[in-house]
Order: structure tokens, then C-alpha cells, then sequence
């Protein structure tokens, strides 16, 4: 029985480096986080500098991805977008994954009327769909960047939390975290320092999936309005203002669309490779 | 066995085509560009959306000619002739008799005119009291006679007594018995009822059998929200929709016109989008700062966005075309002067201006492009971006710095002043109507030229109204927009579509469907 992460490493590391699809995940990825970090340096133009004259111009050499309704370069915002779009579903799904964590394990470690209150508030919270909830916390909160985080943040928090309790509930039981008793340790040193590091692969691997959730979830509040105000340029807002000229000039709405879609592989192509990765079960 | 049942399929579907062809209604879909209705009182619709649907369920004493936005042709409607005093105080109006309202509220009286009138000039009860402030007195003289007094002549008395805003008339007992209810069971004399309302879907409207001109032709009218432009269009190329309301954009009109069986139609009024500007709120007070956001909008690249189709250049604080309407001197386009300016009151490096603003898709585009303007002279405009009827109710709460605002009003200069300039009108004051700038500087010559008879002394008076607001830039006009709808060719409004002052197509008795 392993009893600390640590052991077990370098056999993860080896057989995740051997699953091609999570290696294509995560250049994917990077390639998109690398684009979102250099937008200032990579977009050809200024992603709000409209110019009446190029209104609506399919794409050509000037302007690889067309321009929108304002003349301004589609390339040049999904590139901008990018790093809203990135920023807001790493930021909320960070937040998401360390609240709900550490309430997860709290609940787990201490059990009692304590982990009953959490489980109950955690289905409550869990009932409202995921786009719904955050839908309803925008709606309440406001349009802005720091709301749209904090409500995709939100609806993360459940999902860790049960997550983090389920595992923490069996780690309680382990040998090793009687022994840190009878070792005299405090509860935060045995569940930060001992439980913690041996439950950490599994939420990991769910973090790189909600982590696309939560980018889809921004674009599609993003789609419907509910997103930065303009002119700030975020996918999601893209294919939306794309939309009212879909007809005549698809390319709005279809490369921010890629630009999605490719995260959306990305992130589920790390998140299962993680996955067969770290199961002791997936073994080859 | 086989061929009887072959038999007796082909004897139903006979049977149900013959079925179907004799009851075909004949529904007329009509899309707007709208998620929901705002209000079907006539005395408080003020939206887009509202204002053609008025038109089909009401009437006025005197009518516009449908097709028509012109006051030089009223005509007669629920009166059928009047008289006026050689004062031009006091007007008589004689009714049609036997008018029905719909469903099964009865006659058309005197006591319903008067009653109408009342409530329009209650702000209790009305958006357009301010236009009967004038009114002294209504009375019926008898079941089909009505006397108007007034208490200094007016511009146009026929215009607020005609089937637009508050001239409309409704039914005294429903609306008494209603209530609040009025506003989505709205009950008139015009050929179409309102028999049923999907909240955020469709409005359903019926034929009024016994209307007056005589039995619609159109059976049923289906008036559905569709707020997302591209789904609304699709709606409408796919044949789902008989009428649509159009993108007043270049590119739309230009799109439809290709297409067959389709007529686009462009009509008057236009409506003239103006940037308000706060002046209480600041630095807005300051009238250098106020000049800068003046000079840094450039009306003649709006125009160049929105297309020559359908955009023009504004003239005044006034639509163009209205009796009164004053070329006034503008600010000019000057983004180094604006620059300066700011500098001078103490803004070098420029400053935010926080405003609200609707996603209404047409009007957040125009608003990206005045953002874009503003921030060449340093100005960064951030939106809080709202739905529309959020929009509406909470500018008139005072809560932005500047507020985009598109109208068409009644054709007069009166008026647009009156509403937008007069500070009786500031929002959220117990007279509020649409004064968002907190605008003050042409009181005395809007009062003054409302009571003026002399018609060449009463242009000079809103000539100079209308300059005074430029240079004091209570508001900056950046573009007139005119209406744009799309029919396909089988709907035949029964009149030449030119021009609609309900914003939208009037549907009369004599519209038809093919």
C-alpha cells in the first residue's frame, strides 16, 4: 500500500509520457496559452480599432481570420480573447478547486454534524445545473470580469467539495494518518501535510476538466450577453456578435468557434490521459 | 383488405385537404426584434415593440393616413367632423355612431373619448400628460359630441387627438374594470383584438368583426419576439414570417432586396440617436468636457457604419422633417480641439464615463462605435451592458452619466423640446418624461413658442431653443435612422407603406394575404 504520493511518481510520469492523446492535449494547450500570454505581441492589429472602410471583409493576407461589423480584426480579438477567456476559467476554476477542497477535506476529516451541513449545502448547490447557477449569479452579481469569475468559481465549488470529502473520508481510515495521530500532529498538519498530497492526483484530474467546463461555461455566457462589457473582445462575445452577420459573414463566428473547440480537446484530452495516468487500476 | 384501407386513406386525405383549404385562416407572422412586450396601454407604450401594436388595436379621434407619418394628412377616424372656434380654443368633435370596441365592452361613446382623454393627460396614469398640459377642459355634450377647450392655443391640437400616444381611445368601462391588467389586455375599437399573450413569445391578435371600416380581411395576426437578429431573419427567409422588422443596417436592406419575393421597405419617420450627456453628474458639469465628447463623435462616420440605405446625417437637436426642425450650427468633428479641452478642464490623460446601455443588438453596435470615437480623445466609455426593459426603466432613474437615446416623435419641434429639453422633463422628477441631460437652457423659448401664434415668430423661438441646447451640449444628435421592415410579396398592406408613425406597418381592415 502506498502511503505517500511521492512513491508512486515516477511510474505516473512514465505512462503518462506514453499516451500520445495526453501529450496532443497538452502541446494543444500550451500552444493556446503560449498565443493568449503573446496576444500584445502576435495579433496583427488592435483588437478594438474599428475602420469603417473594412467593414465586414472576408479573410485575406491582411487580416488571415476577416473583420467583424466594425472593421476590426477577428484574428487580432480571438487572440485578445484568448487571454479573457483563458484567464477567467483558470482563475475560477483555481478558486473553485482550492475552496472546495479545503472544505471537502475539512468535512471528510471531521465528519459529524459538520460534514452533514456541508454535504447537505453542497446538494442543494449541486441541483442547479452548472450553466444555470452561474447564469443566475451574473444575472444578480452583474456583467464584469471579477463576477464572472466569481460565479463560475461557485458553481465549481460543490464538485470539489464532494470530491475532496469522498476521498478524504477513506484516507481518514489509513494506517498512516493514525500513526500522525499517535504522532501528536495537529488536524490542519495531518489533512494539509498528510491527507491532502494523497488525494491531490484525483482532484488534479478533475480540475483539467472542469477547467474546460468552465471555459465553455464563460463563452456561452459570453454568447448570451452575460459576459465582460464591450469592447473587450472574449470568445465566447465573438461568436455571439458573429451571429447577427452569420449569414453573410460566417468567418466572425467560426474562428473564435475553432479557438474553442481546440481548448475543449485540449483540456479533456489532459484531463483523461491524467486520468488513465494516475489509476493504479489503468496499469499497462 | 389492403386496397379498401388505400382507399380509405386517400378518401381522408381528400377529405382533409378539402378540410383544410375551407378553414384556412389567414394569419399573418409578424417578427420583431424584441424579447417581450413592454406595455399595450396606449398611454404608456413607449418601446418600439408597442408602438405598431397599438396602432392595430386603437383608434384616435383623427387618424394618420396608414402608410403615412405626415401630419398634412389626418384624417378623420372615431370623428367624423369638428369644429374649432375662431380663437382656435375651443374644438368640437362629432363621433361616428354604432364604433364597437372589442369583445364584448359595447359602443363607442362620448364618455369613453372623454374618459381617454382624461387618463392620457394624468401622468398617474399616462407617459404623455405633458403633451395635454395645454387642455383646460374636455366634456361631452352629448353621447356623440365632444367639446375641448384649451387653455392657450398649440402647434397642432390634431395631433393629440390622433391614434398615437396618448390620443388613443380606449374602452372606459374595460380599462376601469381591468385596472392595471389594461396593460396586457388592452380593449379598443380597431380591427384587431388582443386574445392572447405568451410572455416572452408572441402576442396573438384576432379580427375585430364588427370594426367600424368594416371586417378585416386578415384573420389573425401572430406578433412574435425573437430578439436574435439571425434567428429572426431565418424565421423570416424560411417563409415562418409574412412581415419582419428590419436591421437598420446597410448590409440587411441590401441582403433582402437580392432576395425573391421579398420587398424592403424604408420608411419616414427617421428616428434620431442622441447622445445625452449628465449634467449633474461629474465632471460632466463642466461644459469644456461636455464640448470634448461633442467633438470627438463623428455623425459622419456613423452614417458611413450604419449605410447610406438607411442612415442620415442629423441637422439639430430635432429629427429632420419636423414642423420646426432648425439646421443648427453642430460642433464640428475635432479630435485635437476635444483633445484640448479636456486638457483645460483639467483632464489630460482623459477620463471614464460610466453609462448603461441596452443589449438591444442594433443599438449596443452603434454605441461600440461611439465608444470607439470617445477613446481617440481619451475618453473610455465602460458600459454596463442591460436588457432592454432594464435599460429603460433605469435610465429614467437617473443612474447614467450619458445616456443613447433613438426617437421619432410626434412631427413637430414642440415636442422632441418639450420631452427631451424642457427641464419639466428631467427624469426621475415628478414630471419626468425623457430629459436625461438634465437640459435647462431653453426653457423660455419652448414655453414661448408653444403658446405663439404667429407661425413665423414661433419657428425663430425653436430655431433658437435648438441652438442654445447644441452649444450648452446637452446632447449630441450623431444620426437619424430610418425604419426598415421586409414583407414577402404575397402580404399587401392595402396602402403605400412611407412612412409609419407607430414605427411599424399598420394593419387595417383592407391588409391582406395571399
Amino acid at each position: 500500500m502506498s502511503t505517500s504520493a511521492a512513491e508512486f511518481r515516477p511510474s505516473v510520469l512514465k505512462r503518462a509520457l506514453r499516451s500520445g492523446g495526453l501529450l496532443f492535449g497538452i502541446a494543444l494547450v500550451v500552444v493556446m496559452i503560449v498565443a493568449a500570454i503573446a496576444a500584445p505581441w502576435l495579433a496583427p492589429h488592435d483588437p478594438n480599432a474599428q475602420d469603417v472602410l473594412l467593414v465586414l471583409t472576408p479573410p485575406d493576407a491582411a487580416h488571415l481570420f476577416g473583420t467583424d461589423a466594425f472593421g476590426r480584426d477577428v484574428l487580432s480579438r480571438v487572440l485578445w480573447g484568448a487571454r479573457i477567456s483563458l484567464y477567467v476559467g483558470f482563475v475560477s476554476t483555481l478558486a473553485g478547486v482550492i475552496i472546495g477542497t479545503a472544505i471537502g477535506v475539512v468535512a471528510g476529516y471531521y465528519g459529524g454534524i459538520v460534514d452533514r451541513l456541508v454535504v447537505a449545502a453542497t446538494d442543494v448547490l449541486l441541483s442547479f445545473p452548472q450553466l444555470i447557477m452561474g447564469l443566475l449569479l451574473v444575472a444578480v452579481l452583474g456583467a464584469s470580469l471579477g463576477n464572472l469569475i466569481i460565479a463560475i468559481a461557485v458553481t465549481a465549488i460543490p464538485a470539489f467539495v464532494r470530491l475532496a470529502r469522498g476521498s478524504t473520508l477513506t484516507m481518514r481510515e489509513r494506517d498512516f494518518v493514525d500513526a500522525c495521530r499517535t504522532l501528536g500532529f495537529s488536524d490542519l498538519r495531518i489533512m494539509f501535510l498528510h491527507v491532502l498530497p494523497n488525494i491531490l492526483d484525483e482532484i488534479v484530474v478533475m480540475a483539467s476538466l472542469w477547467l474546460a467546463s468552465a471555459i465553455r461555461t464563460e463563452a456561452t455566457l459570453a454568447f448570451i450577453g452575460l459576459s465582460v462589457p464591450p469592447p473587450t473582445a472574449t470568445w465566447g462575445g465573438i461568436v455571439r456578435e458573429g451571429f447577427d452577420n452569420l449569414l453573410d459573414a460566417p468567418w466572425m463566428s467560426i474562428f473564435p468557434s475553432l479557438a474553442i473547440l481546440a481548448v475543449m480537446i485540449g483540456l479533456n484530452l489532459v484531463g483523461d490521459g491524467l486520468r488513465d495516468a494516475t489509476d493504479p487500476k489503468g496499469a499497462p | 383488405m389492403k386496397r379498401h384501407l388505400l382507399a380509405a386513406t386517400a378518401a381522408t386525405m381528400v377529405l382533409l385537404a378539402a378540410h383544410s383549404t375551407a378553414s384556412a385562416e389567414s394569419v399573418l407572422n409578424v417578427g420583431m426584434a424584441a424579447a417581450d412586450v413592454g406595455q399595450l396601454d396606449p398611454h404608456r407604450a413607449t418601446t418600439t415593440q408597442d408602438k405598431p401594436v397599438v396602432s392595430w388595436i386603437f383608434n384616435g379621434l383623427v387618424r394618420f393616413k396608414p402608410g403615412s407619418a405626415s401630419l398634412e394628412e389626418l384624417e378623420p377616424d372615431l370623428a367624423e367632423k369638428w369644429e374649432k372656434s375662431a380663437d382656435g380654443l375651443t374644438w368640437t368633435f362629432h363621433l361616428r355612431k354604432g364604433v364597437k370596441f372589442h369583445g364584448d365592452w359595447g359602443e363607442m361613446t362620448s364618455d369613453d373619448v372623454v374618459y381617454s382623454l382624461k387618463r392620457a393627460a394624468d401622468s398617474k396614469t399616462s407617459s404623455f400628460a405633458s403633451d395635454y398640459a395645454p387642455v383646460a377642459s374636455i366634456e361631452a355634450i352629448d353621447a356623440h359630441t365632444v367639446k375641448l377647450v384649451l387653455k392657450n392655443p398649440i402647434p397642432a391640437l390634431l395631433g393629440i387627438v390622433a391614434n398615437y400616444h396618448g390620443g388613443n381611445i380606449v374602452s372606459k368601462k374595460a380599462a376601469e374594470a381591468l385596472g392595471a391588467d389594461f396593460r396586457i389586455k388592452p380593449v379598443g375599437t380597431g380591427p384587431f383584438a388582443l386574445t392572447e399573450y405568451k410572455s416572452n413569445e408572441s402576442l396573438t391578435f384576432t379580427a375585430h368583426k364588427g370594426y367600424f371600416r368594416g371586417a378585416p380581411k386578415i384573420d389573425k395576426i401572430v406578433y412574435r419576439f425573437i430578439p436574435a437578429d439571425s434567428a429572426r431573419d431565418l424565421a423570416f427567409t424560411s417563409g415562418e414570417l409574412d412581415v419582419v422588422y428590419g436591421r437598420q443596417d446597410q448590409r440587411w436592406v441590401e441582403r433582402f432586396q437580392k432576395e425573391n419575393g421579398v420587398v424592403v421597405e424604408v420608411v419616414r419617420p427617421s428616428e434620431l440617436s442622441v447622445l445625452h450627456i449628465n449634467q449633474t453628474k461629474k465632471p460632466f458639469d463642466d461644459i469644456r468636457v461636455r464640448k470634448a465628447i461633442a467633438m470627438a463623435i463623428d455623425s459622419k462616420q456613423m452614417v458611413a457604419f450604419k449605410g447610406a440605405a438607411t442612415a442620415i446625417a442629423p441637422v439639430s437637436v430635432v429629427p429632420v422633417g419636423y414642423l420646426g426642425t432648425h439646421e443648427a450650427k453642430l460642433h464640428p468633428h475635432d479630435v485635437a480641439k476635444a483633445k484640448a479641452l479636456l486638457a483645460e478642464a483639467g483632464f489630460p490623460n482623459g477620463l471614464p464615463l460610466k453609462v448603461i446601455q441596452t443589449s438591444l443588438p442594433t443599438m449596443l453596435n452603434s454605441m461600440q462605435i461611439v465608444q470607439a470615437q470617445l477613446k481617440q480623445v481619451g475618453i473610455d466609455m465602460q458600459m454596463e451592458v442591460v436588457d432592454h426593459q432594464s435599460w429603460h426603466a433605469q435610465i429614467r432613474k437617473d443612474l447614467s452619466e450619458a445616456n443613447y437615446y433613438s426617437a421619432a416623435r410626434f412631427p413637430v419641434a414642440d415636442v422632441y423640446l418639450q420631452q427631451f429639453f424642457h427641464s419639466r422633463s428631467t427624469v426621475a422628477t415628478p414630471t419626468a418624461v425623457t430629459n436625461f441631460s438634465h437640459c435647462k437652457v431653453a426653457d423660455a423659448e419652448i414655453d414661448a413658442a408653444a403658446i405663439e401664434t404667429d407661425a413665423a415668430k414661433q419657428k425663430q423661438l425653436w430655431a433658437t431653443a435648438q441652438q442654445k441646447i447644441v452649444d450648452d451640449v446637452c446632447a449630441v444628435p450623431m444620426f437619424e435612422q430610418l425604419q426598415v421592415w421586409a414583407r414577402h410579396t404575397n402580404v399587401d398592406w392595402g396602402y403605400k407603406f412611407e412612412g409609419a408613425m407607430h414605427l411599424g406597418p399598420v394593419v387595417t381592415e383592407a391588409t391582406s394575404k395571399k
